[in-house]
C-alpha cells in the first residue's frame, strides 16, 4: 500500500518529466494502436488495387483517387455536404436556446432536464431510427393520426424522402451540438452580462454584445462535433432515407460489404479523413483564443 | 437492501450486470462443449428445427444471422472466424471453393444424402457435391392486390412510372443486374463494355422509381403499405403474406431465376463431426418439411415431400409444376472479372 501511495504521489508531482510521460503513456498508446495504426494501414490498402474476389493486389499506384475524383461521385460528396451542413444549422438553431434555456433558466430542473436530453444519445441509434420509421410510415403514428382527425384523405409520404434523412440526423446529433454549447455558456460570469444591464444594456443588447461572443467558442465545438460525424453516417440515411439519399458513408460502406473493393473503399475513406483533418487544422490557426 | 445499499454498490452493479447472462452462458457452455456454429439468412429456418435437433442430441447450435450474401461473404473473407455451417446461393459456392473457404463434405458423410431429389444433385453449381442443398426458390414479383388492381406480369411492370415511389428492387447484384440483362436481351456471359452501359442505363433509368433497395426490410414496408410492388424471393414474400393476405407472388413472363440455398463446412471448423449431424439431421424428411412449410420455400428433399403441407404442395408459387420448372434459370456463374465488374456496375448504379 504505502509503496503504491508512494508511486502515485511520484506520477502527480507534475515537475519531474518522466513523470509527466508516464501519465501520458497509456493514452498515446492506445492512439498508436487503435488509431494511428490502422490509419496507416488504411492510406496503405487505398495505395493497392483490388484483385479477384475482393483480394487486395499489393501493386501500389494512386488509381483508387483517380477514380474517387470521377465526375459520378460529385454528387454524393455535394449531397454529403448538404445534409451535414443543414444538419448542423438545425441543431445551432435548435441547440442554441435549449442550451441556454438550461444555463440561464432551468434552476432545479437542469439535472433531468440534462439526463432527458441525454437518453436518446443512449439509446441504440438502431433502435431510435427503426421508432421513427414506425412513427414516419404511410400507416404510420404521424399519418394515423392525421387522417383519423380528417386533415388527410390519403396518406403523406415522409419516410425515404430528406426530411426523413435530416429528421433523423438532427435528432440523433443533437446532443453533440448541445452540451458544447451548454459548457460554453455555463462559463460565462454572471457578473459580466449583470454589468451590461447596470450599464443600461437593453436584454437584447447584453445578450448579442456579451453573452453570444462570450458563447462562440461552444457553438464552433458544438458544430464541428456535428458537422464531422455527420459526414461519415450512413446508417441514417440507409434506414430513413431512399435510394436517391445516398450519402458518402453508404458509398464507403458499400466498398468494403458489397462491392468487395476495400482498397477504392479506403481511399474514399482517407480522402474524408484527409479533410476532416484539413478543416480541423484551419480551424485551430483561425480559432481566436482557446 | 435499503440504505446498505450505497451509490457505488448501485454502479458496481450496474457495470456488472449487463455481463451475467454471458458469464453464466459460458459456464454452460464449457459444461456441454458440443456446439455447432451456424451462419443463416435471416427468417431462412423454422422455430423449432434447432430447439428439437438440441433436445435430440445434446449439442447446443449458436444461431447467427446475415441480411445479405455479399455482406455475409465480405464477413467471412475479413477473417470472421468459429462458423462452422454457412449457408450459401449457388452461384457463390465457385467462388467458396476458389477462395478455399469451405471444406467439401465427404462423400458418403450423410446417411441422408440420398432423399435429395435427383434434380438437385451434382447440380452444375456444385458437381462434385462438395454441399448440400437447404431450400430452393424463385425470384419474382411482390405486389399488393388491393391497391395495385392489377396482377404484374412483366418485369417491366417495375419500370412502369405509374408505380412510382410505390416499388422496391432487391438489394442484391445479381438478381438486379440479370434481370436488367434479360430485359435487355444481353447474355450474362457477356464481357462487352457497351453492354454493361447500356445495363447500367436501364437500372438508372429505373431509380427515380424506387423507393429502396433492400433484401429484408421492404418485407415489412410491403405489409405496412408503404410500397405495393417488390422484386422479391418467393418463401419471402409468402412469410410476409401471413401478416398481410392482400400480398401476392407473380412470375413475369420473360421467365425468372430459381436459386439453390446449400449448406457448406467452413474451412477449418472446430465442430466437424456435429456439424455434419446437423445436416444429416435437416435432411430428414419430417424435419425438412416442417422446416420448408415455416420458412415457404420449397424443399429439395423428394422424401420430405409426402410430409409438405398439401396446401403449400399444390401451390404452382412454392413448387411449380414440372413444365414451369424447367424454365427457370440458374443464375450464370460469373469468372472473377465478370464478378469486379457487375459489382462496379452495381455500385455505380447506387451513386448514380
Amino acid at each position: 500500500m504505502k509503496a503504491l501511495e508512494r508511486a502515485l504521489s511520484w506520477l502527480l508531482s507534475g515537475r519531474r518529466q518522466t513523470a509527466s510521460h508516464a501519465l501520458l503513456a497509456p493514452a498515446v498508446l492506445w492512439l498508436l494502436i487503435f488509431l494511428v495504426t490502422p490509419a496507416l494501414g488504411l492510406v496503405a490498402l487505398s495505395l493497392a488495387r483490388n484483385g479477384a474476389y475482393g483480394d487486395v493486389v499489393w501493386s501500389l499506384g494512386l488509381r483508387n483517387y483517380r477514380r474517387a475524383f470521377a465526375p459520378q461521385f460529385a454528387p454524393v460528396l455535394l449531397r454529403t455536404v448538404g445534409f451535414a451542413s443543414a444538419t448542423t444549422a438545425l441543431c445551432l438553431l435548435l441547440g442554441y436556446p435549449l442550451a441556454y434555456f438550461l444555463s440561464f433558466r432551468a434552476g432545479r430542473w437542469r439535472g433531468a432536464l440534462i439526463i432527458a436530453l441525454m437518453v436518446p444519445f443512449w439509446t441504440s441509434s438502431l433502435v431510435a431510427f427503426y421508432s421513427w420509421m414506425i412513427i414516419l410510415g404511410k400507416e404510420g403514428l404521424i399519418n394515423a393520426a392525421l387522417m383519423r382527425f380528417g386533415f388527410l384523405s390519403s396518406p403523406m409520404g415522409m419516410l425515404y424522402t430528406p426530411f426523413s434523412v435530416l429528421l433523423g440526423l438532427v435528432y440523433f446529433y443533437l446532443p453533440f451540438t448541445v452540451l458544447p454549447l451548454y459548457g460554453s455558456l455555463e462559463k460565462i460570469p454572471r457578473q459580466y452580462v449583470e454589468a451590461a444591464y447596470d450599464l443600461g444594456a437593453p436584454r437584447w443588447a447584453a445578450f448579442r454584445e456579451v453573452t453570444l461572443p462570450l458563447s462562440l467558442p461552444g457553438v464552433i465545438a458544438g458544430a464541428l462535433l456535428t458537422f464531422i460525424p455527420c459526414l461519415g453516417d450512413f446508417l441514417t440515411a440507409e434506414l430513413l432515407g431512399g435510394p436517391r439519399y445516398y450519402l458518402l458513408g453508404n458509398l464507403i460502406s458499400n466498398q468494403f460489404l458489397m462491392a468487395q473493393d476495400w482498397p477504392f473503399g479506403a481511399a474514399l475513406t482517407s480522402l474524408l479523413l484527409a479533410g476532416m483533418i484539413a478543416g480541423l487544422w484551419l480551424y485551430r490557426r483561425w480559432e481566436p483564443d482557446a | 437492501m435499503g440504505a446498505d445499499f450505497s451509490r457505488r454498490d448501485f454502479l458496481k452493479a450496474a457495470v456488472l450486470a449487463p455481463l451475467l447472462p454471458s458469464f453464466l452462458a459460458a459456464c454452460r457452455r464449457a459444461e456441454s462443449g458440443r456446439v455447432v456454429n451456424f451462419f443463416n439468412w435471416s427468417d431462412y429456418i423454422g422455430k423449432d428445427t434447432l430447439p428439437n435437433f438440441t433436445k435430440r442430441t445434446g449439442i447446443q447450435v449458436r444461431y447467427d444471422l446475415f441480411a445479405d450474401e455479399e455482406e455475409m461473404f465480405a464477413k467471412l473473407r475479413a477473417g470472421a472466424r468459429g462458423y462452422d455451417l454457412v449457408v450459401i446461393g449457388d452461384y457463390l459456392i465457385p467462388r467458396f471453393r476458389a477462395l478455399n473457404m469451405i471444406e467439401p463434405i465427404p462423400p458418403g458423410a450423410l446417411a441422408n444424402m440420398g432423399n435429395l431429389a435427383p434434380r438437385f444433385r451434382h447440380a452444375s453449381y456444385d458437381p462434385e457435391e462438395a454441399t448440400v442443398p437447404y431450400l430452393w426458390g424463385t425470384t419474382g414479383i411482390a405486389y399488393n392486390r388491393r391497391t395495385l388492381k392489377r396482377k404484374p406480369t412483366s418485369w417491366w411492370d417495375l419500370w412502369d412510372p405509374r408505380y412510382k415511389d410505390r416499388l422496391s428492387m432487391l438489394d442484391n447484384v445479381r438478381d438486379c443486374i440479370s434481370v436488367a440483362m434479360q430485359l435487355l436481351n444481353i447474355p450474362e456471359t457477356t464481357n462487352s463494355e457497351a453492354d454493361f452501359q447500356k445495363v447500367r442505363d436501364l437500372l438508372v433509368r429505373q431509380k427515380p422509381l424506387v423507393k429502396m433497395y433492400s433484401s429484408t426490410s421492404y418485407l415489412n414496408s410491403l405489409v405496412a403499405g408503404e410500397i405495393d410492388l417488390a422484386m422479391t424471393w418467393s418463401g419471402d414474400l409468402f412469410q410476409a403474406a401471413k401478416d398481410n393476405p392482400d400480398l401476392d407472388y407473380a412470375l413475369p413472363k420473360e421467365g425468372t431465376y430459381m436459386w439453390v440455398d446449400c449448406l457448406a463446412l467452413m474451412r477449418g471448423c472446430r465442430h466437424r463431426q456435429d456439424a455434419l449431424r446437423l445436416i444429416d439431421y435437416l435432411l430428414e424428411p419430417k424435419v425438412a418439411a416442417d422446416n420448408a412449410d415455416f420458412v415457404r420455400y420449397a424443399s429439395p428433399n423428394e422424401k420430405a415431400w409426402p410430409f409438405v403441407d398439401p396446401v403449400l404442395r399444390r401451390d404452382p408459387r412454392v413448387y411449380p409444376p414440372k413444365k414451369m420448372m424447367d424454365a427457370l434459370m440458374l443464375h450464370h456463374i460469373l469468372d472473377p472479372e465478370q464478378t469486379e465488374r457487375w459489382n462496379e456496375l452495381w455500385a455505380d448504379v447506387k451513386v448514380a
